[in-house]
């Protein structure tokens, strides 16, 4: 069992910088998940993690010691792939017993541990059988667990589900989530998918262009974000950002005018705002609601995207460019034509500066519970 | 994957049939006509195709048997064809095994290693090897009468100066080699790495168990490559107990007497080895040992 802590870690690759000045701590147990758009340097960072990439400049610790200049099977890390990348031409046992035959462990300790892992999950019925012989689930699990076996300090995950279908993945999801539990073993996470970034991490690290943009427990990644781009990575469907400029500030209070002339509400924290004049006003579509008031903005439907438990609506707000986006519960009566009137409260808008920063902070649950 | 086609496509099977029929007529022809050539008796190249009399006589002194010819004499065998049909194979082994040794640990380190000067490295040799080796046959020559004098087990007339004359040709075999390893997915010697492979064990327990289809090629390759060479031996090696069955056959062709029916028979019983080693090693020769590692 250790953490990990990363300080000044970059990485380049001949002119191409693709880490940039990374500061990272994992605590020893936690699960911990990078998250971020294709190229932003989460796999990169995994893999410096790993041992299989250098470090251009920084320290990396594990546990207590500077690995910078460890081999990988030194590190106490263990790696799964999003290929899998199992041992084509040896079957299932000894795909699992590989690294352990290498660390010289006895083999009736190596049979015990192997068969442990298999039966765990799963696995243990085909244990002769060749990789070729699997299905993408089973594949995965054998990944898992030649991870396991090896009892590492720290798992590293790159991408493991996203090669599997949903049903699949739903369900390895659930699964990773008890491996963690069961195991309490630090862990890495990588993936591309915002859905289980929120329902695995104990903390999120929001990676984009090699920088970590946020980092925080998913609930306060969802209620406080940082800037914009957290703002719109976290949460499904993404979060409406409408352009303005703020008209007027009074104490926390701010109201903002929208490009189309509309004036809206909205909480700012920062002092400094009231000189900031374009804004961004961001509102998550499941705030948004089909409400009859007098503050309710007419808006026509352009299409609609009925899933029965939810209705994603897509509206075009007058005199706006950009669409907004509004999840009902349940399912609703209307389609593309109609006309809706649309409410939200002040309490739930965010502002944006030009440079992205957020100007809205409030009180998460995290902190409601502490106080 | 039979593709449904219709019936005015019939012509055209015709019209490959006919081809690949052809194709195997000229191809099968030169073969038969040595058969041919071996079992009738006199040492004639023209004759009928399909002899009218069949005669042993050939094979027999290939084979190291004397036989009474018709006129009474015992006909001896003039040449140690099993002998060089042995140095052959001796020398064309050894010399395989060794090629595929170095070109596989070559290609690894070109396939999966970042150095100076790699691509300079790669198109250098393939360059060098695309001057005819006989341009070399001077130097050759030279190398390894000076080489015998500080070890005579490597000088002129030795079969290990042959085989690392042929270890010069590797350039062709690294670059066949090195395409397949960089067809197989590094994830997998990645993960070796993580669970504890050096790179050696990486390479020898990982990376050359699904290589084993392209290893066999390029065995076969040099084994064929090699027992069929013709220059390199002929200038090395001049003693008859020495020769390879290539060099040697040239010896029935003497400047006044043409023994075509002798040499016919020494021809025939040099393709023996190839087909062997082909027939072994064609069931290692097998797509598919990578699939189901990674996701595909």
């Amino acid at each position: 069992m250790a953490g990990v802590k990363l300080a000044n870690v970059q990485k380049s690759f001949a002119d191409v910088h693709v880490l940039k000045d990374i500061n990272l701590q994992i605590n020893d147990g936690e699960f911990v998940v990078f998250v971020g758009p294709s190229g932003c340097g989460k796999s990169t960072l995994l893999r410096t993690i790993a041992g299989l990439e250098e470090i251009t400049s920084g320290t990396l610790h594990i546990g207590t010691e500077l690995v910078n200049d460890v081999p990988p099977s030194d590190r106490g890390v263990a790696m799964v792939f999003q290929s899998y990348a199992l041992y084509p031409h040896m079957n299932l046992f000894d795909n699992m017993a590989f690294g352990l035959q290498l660390a010289k462990v006895p083999k009736d300790e190596i049979a015990k541990l192997v068969h442990s892992a298999a039966k765990t999950l799963n696995i243990d019925h085909l244990l002769d059988r060749k990789p070729k012989a699997l299905s993408g689930g089973q594949r995965q699990r054998v990944a898992i667990g030649r991870a396991i076996v090896r009892k590492p300090d720290v798992f590293l995950f790159d991408e493991p589900l996203s090669n599997l279908d949903t049903e699949l993945r739903v369900r390895m999801r659930y699964e990773f989530a008890k491996l963690h539990e069961d195991l309490k073993t630090t862990m890495i996470y990588v993936t591309h998918d915002q859905v289980e970034a929120m329902t695995l991490a104990d903390r999120i690290v929001v990676l984009r262009d090699g920088r970590i943009e946020q980092v925080g427990t998913p609930m306060e990644l969802y209620e406080n974000p940082v800037n914009e781009f957290v703002a719109g990575f976290i949460g499904s469907p993404r979060m409406n950002f409408l352009k303005g400029e703020i008209a007027n500030v009074q104490g926390d209070e701010a109201s903002v005018k929208l490009t189309n002339g509309t004036t809206v509400n909205a909480k700012i924290s920062s002092p400094a705002s009231s000189s900031i004049a374009q804004v961004n006003l961001g509102v998550r579509p499941e705030n948004i609601r089909i409400d009859n008031q007098s503050k309710s903005v007419a808006c026509p439907v352009k299409f609609v995207e009925s899933l029965g438990s939810q209705t994603q609506i897509y509206c075009e707000m007058p005199g706006m460019e950009e669409l907004l986006t509004v999840v009902v519960n349940g399912t609703v009566r209307v389609k593309a034509g109609d006309i809706v009137p649309l409410a939200w409260n002040s309490d739930d808008c965010y502002v944006f500066g030009a440079d992205g920063k957020a100007l809205t902070q409030r009180t998460t649950q995290a902190m409601r519970a502490a106080a | 994957m039979a593709i449904v086609t219709g019936k005015k496509n019939q012509w055209r099977v015709w019209a490959t049939h006919a081809f690949l029929w052809a194709l195997l007529a000229v191809m099968l022809f030169p073969l038969l006509a040595v058969v041919s050539i071996s079992l009738r008796p006199g040492n004639f190249s023209t004759g009928a195709l399909i002899p009218t009399e069949i005669s042993l006589e050939h094979w027999k002194l290939a084979l190291g048997f004397s036989y009474v010819g018709s006129d009474g004499k015992e006909v001896t065998p003039p040449f140690p064809v099993l002998l060089w049909l042995w140095n052959s194979i001796k020398v064309a082994t050894i010399s395989a095994v060794l090629i595929v040794a170095l070109s596989t640990t070559a290609a690894y380190a070109f396939a999966r290693f970042k150095f100076k000067y790699k691509s300079s490295l790669l198109n250098g040799m393939l360059l060098l090897e695309m001057f005819p080796r006989v341009l070399a046959l001077v130097a050759i020559f030279a190398i390894f009468e000076r080489l015998g004098a500080h070890f005579p087990w490597l000088g002129i007339e030795t079969h290990a100066s042959v085989i690392v004359a042929y270890l010069g040709g590797v350039a062709t075999h690294i670059w066949t080699i090195k395409g397949y390893f960089e067809t197989i997915p590094q994830e997998i010697e990645e993960n070796a790495r993580v669970d504890g492979a050096t790179h050696w064990q990486t390479f020898y327990r990982v990376l050359l168990p699904m290589a084993v289809p392209i290893l066999m090629v390029v065995f076969v390759l040099a084994f064929i490559g090699t027992i069929i060479e013709y220059p390199i031996a002929s200038i090395l090696l001049r003693e008859e107990q020495n020769l390879t069955l290539a060099v040697g056959s040239k010896y029935y062709l003497a400047d006044q007497k043409y023994l075509w029916g002798d040499f016919a028979a020494a021809a025939v019983l040099s393709g023996l080895p190839i087909t062997l080693v082909f027939l072994a090693a064609q069931k290692w020769i097998v797509s598919g040992l990578t699939s189901g590692g990674v996701k595909g």
